[in-house]
């Protein structure tokens, strides 16, 4: 009685066959929306942008806007570049440098988080700087971390990242160097350190985690963070044998690209709509997500429906695990739902909505700490408790 | 040195017997021993580092369930990366140009770093050090040992501290007590499980300070221990009642708090208690009633808490529960197919999480769950948690 039976490796009942039968409009593209969904499309979220782009859904709003922007002049792309570079000091003379396009380019790398796309844009900036003392220095990268931060203020993970380095360059000033030069080459190998920081977080937290994962446990996982899928690939690979429900995510769809990563890892996977949680939380041992960002209280700020989740295995007494870096632990506290920069973003429901009837479209949502056991970080593993003292060690 | 190996195979032998009561006892007898291993040995930190894991896996092995003696072993390795550190630091005069005034002290406080530096340089990954890059402990550890007064001066330290230590663990229960006039007022009624010593000894303090209160003592099947304890209760003059460890629920309405002793404190600020406290938890919890736990800080375990119930427990025997002469026909196994029907399963721990106790009385002082982490910081090192691992990582 003190072992648990897999008892789904066991149930010999035949799995239900792929219901091809699902309607085949919310599968396939359709037709672009009209243009009153166009006005919304400028109003989407970057943050949201940022999540289509890593997970290449595709959906009607974004080709939409995809056809419009190959449509558009192509200059007015290079425009918005150049006008962010325009305020820069013009101490670099020649080529306009742009952090927010060296950021892009670091974005686009798939396996590379946010934050530490950020701090490697913040790191090519002291590089092509041509300042000559340290305060100038760290001028040119407050102005560089507004910009980066302001071109997309809904990004929790982003501005969390561009705080800590430009916190780190602070305090590094306060210290006395010789030279600038050496000040300068510090900085700098300290933010390549820091790129190494992400694959490496990952790895640690699935380790931590491995411990908490145990034959024949069933893992609800909601949204697709690329730490999550580490931590389930190392718990495969080490044999252990346990199944995965994923919830659909809808609209992103996150649920259908998460299941098809485990599929491929020979993971026994169950897909579930959004509203079946509950009705399945009695079979989940634990429930696992990401995070967007750990905030202050030791809550998450993570994508829309996570609290919900969290409430009902709170309910039903189901340990709630958060996977998360330490560099997205932002200095943020949130006092509701509604405290946080709005990120937005489509939702096509398939058919046409009167245009009098208002959406919910916020992407993401905070769980408040009482409703997480632990959060697993490249730290150790954390109640929420320690997440404030962490901060304040380093803001304060 | 073979008398050192005699006197840790004989600690082993006694832990692996489970001839040791109580993790009061383990772990004064651990760092008793330790204090013996350490001065038998020689001084560079980076082989007493190393001497000190092993002699602690070699304990640990012998009773994993007994989490006292882990605590122990990472308490010393603290110890000694302390003391090392201090050192360090004194002879490159680089003392921290703190505002607190006696910064070195001349030997005796192995702590001369600020809390604050002190975590962020040597014990915890944090975001602090993350931005900072670690000295490197291991490359310190190598060039110390020709440093005579220096390595003397590293060995008194490190006794010390060890001996600091055992003073802790022999003076506890003291101070404990001491809290009990706080948490203890008048015409109270007090619920408590199976036989704490650190509880009888709360309760006699709050006694002798003229307090008057009830106490309800649950029996604590199967070892009914609560009946030892309602005994020395009732010799001081104390209102006693034994009850059922099953009628815990009836009568937790009329309590006004739940005092209990434990086997162990986990890093989630959960504990393992003996079997039946998840029940009286609940009790308390359902009906308001604060739940206190009495801890030493050598209970307290810096790991986390997976599968408790499984992996931290005690199977004890049988006939605990049912006499054999009984039931023999049913729990033999050589009938039938060899397996029997009848199963006895007597678990000596139960695992209450964190959300069901209200406050911690250590000695150091009363915190709640969500701070144990902070303690845990205080007294243990990071890199001592998985003591398998080698220390040049």
């Amino acid at each position: 009685m003190w072992r648990r039976s897999a008892s789904f490796i066991l149930d010999n009942r035949t799995p239900n066959d792929v219901a091809s039968a699902s309607r085949p409009e919310s599968l396939a593209l359709s037709p672009p929306l009209q243009s009153s969904a166009m006005a919304d499309a400028d109003a989407n979220s970057a943050y949201y942008q940022t999540r289509a782009a890593h997970h290449g859904v595709v959906t009607s709003d974004w080709l939409a806007q995809a056809q419009a922007a190959v449509g558009r002049n192509p200059d007015d792309l290079g425009s918005v570049v150049a006008s962010e570079a325009e305020p820069k000091p013009a101490s670099d003379s020649g080529k306009p440098f742009s952090v927010i396009e060296e950021f892009n380019n670091w974005r686009k790398q798939p396996d590379l988080a946010e934050a530490v796309a950020a701090i490697r844009a913040l790191a090519s900036v002291i590089m092509s700087s041509e300042a000559t003392t340290m305060m100038e220095l760290e001028i040119e990268l407050k102005k560089a971390s507004d910009s980066l931060k302001s071109w997309d203020k809904t990004s929790i993970s982003l501005t969390a990242g561009c705080d800590l380095f430009m916190r780190f360059v602070t305090r590094t000033t306060a210290l006395e160097y010789e030279d600038f030069n050496s000040a300068k080459s510090r900085l700098i190998e300290r933010a390549e350190k820091f790129g190494e920081i992400s694959t490496k977080a990952r790895r640690i937290i699935a380790v931590l985690s491995q411990d908490f994962i145990f034959d024949g446990c069933t893992i609800l996982v909601h949204g697709f963070s690329r730490v999550v899928l580490e931590v389930l690939k190392t718990a495969a690979q080490s044999k252990k044998l346990f199944r995965v429900f994923c919830t659909e995510g809808r609209p992103d769809r996150t649920g259908l690209r998460l299941s098809n990563e485990l599929a491929k890892l020979d993971v026994p996977v169950k897909l579930l709509i959004d509203s079946a949680v509950a009705y399945t939380m009695d079979e989940v041992d634990m429930v696992f997500v990401g995070a967007d960002g750990v905030v202050e209280s030791g809550g998450i700020i993570n994508m829309m429906g996570t609290y919900q989740i969290a409430l009902v295995a709170h309910s039903m007494n189901k340990p709630v695990y958060v996977a998360a870096e330490s560099y997205k632990f932002a200095r943020l506290y949130p006092l509701d739902q509604k405290d946080m920069a709005p990120a937005l973003r489509p939702i096509d429901f398939g058919v046409p909505i009167p245009s009098k009837v208002e959406v919910e479209r916020s992407a993401r949502d905070y769980t408040p700490p009482q409703y997480l056991t632990l959060l697993f970080t490249d730290l150790g593993v954390l109640t929420p408790s320690v997440v404030s003292d962490e901060l304040i060690q380093l803001y304060l | 040195m073979a008398e050192v190996q005699g006197l840790v195979n004989e600690l082993a032998t006694k832990l692996r017997k489970r001839k040791v009561e109580g993790s009061r006892e383990t772990a004064r007898l651990t760092a008793e021993l330790f204090r013996t291993v350490i001065s038998q040995q020689r001084v560079t930190s980076a082989a007493l580092v190393e001497v000190v894991r092993d002699v602690g896996q070699k304990l640990i092995a012998a009773n994993p369930v007994e989490l006292a003696v882990g605590n122990i072993v990472r308490r010393v390795l603290r110890i000694i990366r302390d003391s090392d550190l201090s050192l360090e630091v004194g002879g490159l005069t680089l003392v921290p140009q703190g505002d607190d005034g006696d910064i070195v002290e001349e030997d005796d406080k192995p702590f001369l770093l600020s809390d604050a530096i002190s975590q962020t340089i040597l014990h915890q990954p944090s975001l602090v050090a993350q931005l900072e890059s670690k000295p490197n402990l291991v490359r310190h550890f190598e060039g110390k040992a020709d440093k005579t007064p220096r390595s003397w001066q590293f060995k008194h330290q490190i006794i010390e501290g060890v001996n600091d230590l055992i003073e802790d663990i022999n003076t506890c229960h003291e101070q404990i007590a001491d809290q009990a006039l706080e948490l203890i007022h008048q015409n109270e009624v007090i619920l408590t499980l199976g036989h704490s010593r650190t509880v009888k000894k709360f309760l006699y303090a709050a006694k002798e300070k003229k307090r008057s209160f009830q106490v309800y003592v649950a029996e604590g099947a199967p070892k009914h221990l609560g009946h030892v304890l309602a005994k020395e209760l009732a010799e001081k003059h104390l209102q006693t009642t034994v009850i059922s460890d099953s009628s815990v629920f009836a009568i937790i309405s009329r309590v006004n708090m739940v005092i209990v002793g434990v086997h162990a404190v986990m890093a989630n600020g959960g504990v393992i208690a003996p079997v039946g406290m998840n029940m009286v938890a609940l009790a308390a919890k359902k009906y308001a009633v604060p739940f206190v736990v009495v801890a030493g800080t050598h209970k307290l375990c810096p790991l986390f808490p997976n599968n408790p119930e499984v992996l931290l427990n005690d199977m004890r025997c049988p006939s605990e529960l049912l006499s054999f002469g009984e039931f023999s026909d049913c729990m033999d196994y050589s009938i039938g197919s060899g397996a029997p029907l009848l199963n006895v399963v007597n678990p000596a721990f139960d695992y209450v999480p964190p959300e069901l106790v209200s406050l911690f009385v250590t000695e150091i002082g009363g915190y709640h769950p969500s701070y144990i982490y902070r303690l845990i910081s205080d007294y243990y090192s990071s890199e001592d948690l998985v003591l398998q691992q080698k220390p040049a990582s």
